[in-house]
């Protein structure tokens, strides 16, 4: 071992020894130190011997990975032995909340994840849901279901291809003049390009827009991208006045940019044409100084428009879009009507929001301009022309595809664009809209004769929990429908499907109860489920 | 040492004390590819039989930048029998018990087919060219940081 001789004291020299530090693309690298320093403040030196900070190292010896707060010897560390190392992501920062009077600071370092060009690819990208979770789309999208969506496509990257494999996002591809318009229509947008005339060169070459598209489907060029814009980034920032440059870019181009695609102040809300689609989710900190008690004077006085700190609204909370600072009352957990109170239908909070329940149709106009919109009128025609895409969107969700299946008058009248385009005019909408009012206010009234007729309805009586499902699954893609409530026994749950299964002649309850939930109820399915176990 | 014969002539069999130690100096030293490591739990342990392995992620794979902790143990009778191998840190693998995180050695081929002169260090970097195989690089995996 390396100890060294004893000094005038009698005491041992610290215990220096060299050690081989062996990283995952084969490099090789020695370091001198101090066997009874810690892990951490070894990292440190081995950051200056090498490219990876010391927050982003990842040391493993001997099958283990080392703790920063433990020591080398206490992991058996000799001199001559390998340690490997891996280069992990950077730890988020440990966020500390600003003093009441401290002013907001304009200017991110480059080397912040929002900082410059590379921040900004990552807060677009569909891997940045951490950068900015509230609601953050290029067209301004501000769904609650945003950071769920996009931890999905991380993980899947298929899902991704699949998407952009589709033929209604083919022709999006096709037509860089649609996406132009798109984007143009935010009011921000086009502000942020006319300050930028930069920008709108890149909107105006189509195989800028294609070239973004292929990254988006092919994760690994996306990530390809991502480690060349670090690397341009780093260059840059090394390099005389180049700092600067960044927080100019930062400044000029990427805080405008968020602000476009995200929800601005009070005032910005008739500004952004997007901005309605979030409800009360988007607001300011000033306006919910009611709702956050924590608010100081200082907060709420300032211009500027703060981020809003409230926890995002209960998609499936009977009140989901409308109070704003009032206290919501809490759920009654144990009964079934919590099961139909606010059914996510259209993917965004619940239909009374949505569509205008409870604000007396505003949002309904908005729905209508939506529709009228000629980009949205294009985009339709488009479906409509192409009966493949057509038929992609209905099999998408199960529900849907089992309705068609069954029933196939309905599927020639969902393949009829005159039928379609009745369906989406303006007075439909209306008395859909209508429809959904009325079928809200007699949900209350119906919920607790409901519950009595659960167990006794016949094979052919589908009660309302199983319409408002329907309704919910054919809105949010089936994923996002209303949660089925649990506290029901599945014998009185499934009465009627273990009576036909029973007339069928399975008459192992257990089994039965088993496979129906499984399929969620569905005979047939249950059925050949329990064919294929006997087969087995 | 023990000499053995066989039908080509005779080869050394070595103990297997001896041929563990030798596996410990590898996984000090570091010897290898860099991308698996290995090393004893408990330096007390007479028998070195509790060891500690990772594999580091391959490249274009859900894996990679992962680290994978794993746990090998090795019986008396090795290195004539395999060790067990399961999987400390959580993965989704064909050949990996999703329950247990037990290294199945029915459907993982050096453990079925094994030989004498076999390593951990072969085990675990074959274990990480099975993660870059066909079947497994595009499964979806549990979430990082998460152990059976």
């Amino acid at each position: 071992m390396g100890g060294g001789d004893a000094d005038a004291g009698g005491e041992p020299a610290a215990a220096q020894a060299t050690l081989h530090i062996r990283c995952t693309n084969g490099s090789k690298f020695a370091v001198r130190a101090d066997l009874g320093a810690t892990v951490g403040t070894f990292k440190a030196i081995v950051a200056d011997s090498c490219d990876v900070p010391a927050p982003q190292q990842r040391l493993i010896y001997k099958g283990r990975i080392l703790k920063d707060e433990q020591t080398l010897a206490s992991y058996g560390v000799e001199t001559d032995h390998t340690i490997h190392m891996v280069r992990g992501a950077a730890p988020p920062p440990a966020s500390t909340a600003p003093a009441a009077n401290q002013e907001p600071t304009t200017a991110a370092p480059a080397s912040s994840p929002a900082a410059g060009l590379g921040g900004l690819l990552q807060n677009l990208g569909a891997t940045g849901a951490a950068a900015n979770s509230g609601g953050l789309g290029l067209f301004g999208s501000g769904l609650p279901e945003l950071d769920h969506m996009q931890q999905q496509l991380a993980e899947n990257p298929n899902l991704m291809r699949e998407i952009m494999n589709m033929p209604l996002m083919q022709n999006l591809m096709n037509s860089p003049e649609l996406i132009r318009s798109i984007i143009m229509n935010n009011p921000q947008m086009r502000e942020l390009i006319d300050r930028n005339p930069d920008l709108a060169h890149v909107l105006n070459d189509p195989s800028i827009m294609r070239q973004t598209f292929e990254a988006v489907r092919n994760p690994e060029l996306m990530r390809e991208m991502m480690r060349n814009t670090d690397r341009a980034m780093s260059n840059i920032e090394s390099s005389p006045e180049g700092f600067n440059m960044l927080r100019r870019m930062y400044e000029t181009v990427q805080e405008p940019f968020l602000n476009a695609t995200t929800m601005g102040s009070e005032g910005d809300r008739n500004s952004n044409p997007f901005a309605a689609l979030l409800g009360n989710q988007g607001s300011n900190q000033a306006r919910d100084s009611a709702a956050n008690g924590t608010t100081t004077a200082s907060d709420t006085t300032s211009g500027a428009p703060a981020p809003n700190t409230n926890p995002l609204p209960n998609p499936w909370g009977p009140n989901a879009g409308s109070a704003q600072g009032a206290a919501r009352s809490p759920p009654a957990t144990n009964t079934r009507s919590t099961t139909a109170g606010g059914p996510g239908g259209l993917g965004s909070a619940d239909f009374g929001s949505t569509l205008g329940a409870s604000g007396g149709g505003s949002d309904a106009t908005f729905l209508t301009q939506v529709l009228q919109n000629p980009t949205m009128m294009q985009m339709m025609q488009n479906i409509m022309s192409n009966p493949q895409s057509m038929n992609q969107l209905l099999n998408m969700n199960p529900n849907v595809r089992n309705m068609m299946e069954s029933n196939t008058q309905m599927r020639e009248m969902i393949q009829n664009p005159e039928f379609i385009r009745q369906l989406t005019s303006p007075e439909t909408l209306q008395q859909l809209i209508s429809f959904q009012q009325s079928l809200m206010s007699q949900l209350g009234q119906q919920q607790t004769g409901q519950e009595r007729t659960q167990s006794a309805s016949g094979a052919g009586n589908v009660n309302l929990n199983t319409l408002m499902n329907m309704f919910s699954g054919l809105g949010a893609g089936g994923g996002l429908g209303v949660p089925n409530a649990p506290n029901v026994p599945p014998e009185e749950l499934y009465a009627t499907q273990l009576a036909q299964l029973q007339e069928m002649g399975f008459f192992d309850t257990q089994e039965n109860i088993r496979a129906l939930a499984a399929t969620a109820g569905n005979v047939h399915a249950a059925v050949e489920r329990l064919l294929g176990n006997m087969g087995q | 040492m023990t000499l053995g014969s066989s039908g080509a002539g005779s080869s050394v069999v070595v103990p297997r004390n001896f041929r563990l130690l030798e596996e410990l100096e590898r996984g000090e030293k570091g010897i290898g590819d860099g991308t698996v490591s290995y090393g004893m739990d408990d330096a007390d342990d007479i028998y070195m039989r509790s060891w500690t392995g990772t594999i580091i992620g391959p490249h274009n794979t859900v894996h990679e930048g992962r680290i994978y902790q794993l746990k090998l143990f090795c019986d008396k009778d090795y290195p004539e029998k395999p060790p067990s191998v399961r999987f400390h840190s959580r993965i989704n693998m064909t050949c990996v018990n999703h329950e247990t995180g037990m290294v199945d050695p029915r459907k993982f081929g050096l453990l079925a087919n094994w030989q004498r002169d076999y390593t951990m260090e072969n085990i675990l970097t074959q274990l990480k060219k099975e993660m870059a195989a066909s079947q497994n690089r595009k499964l979806v995996q549990p979430p990082e940081g998460t152990f059976f």
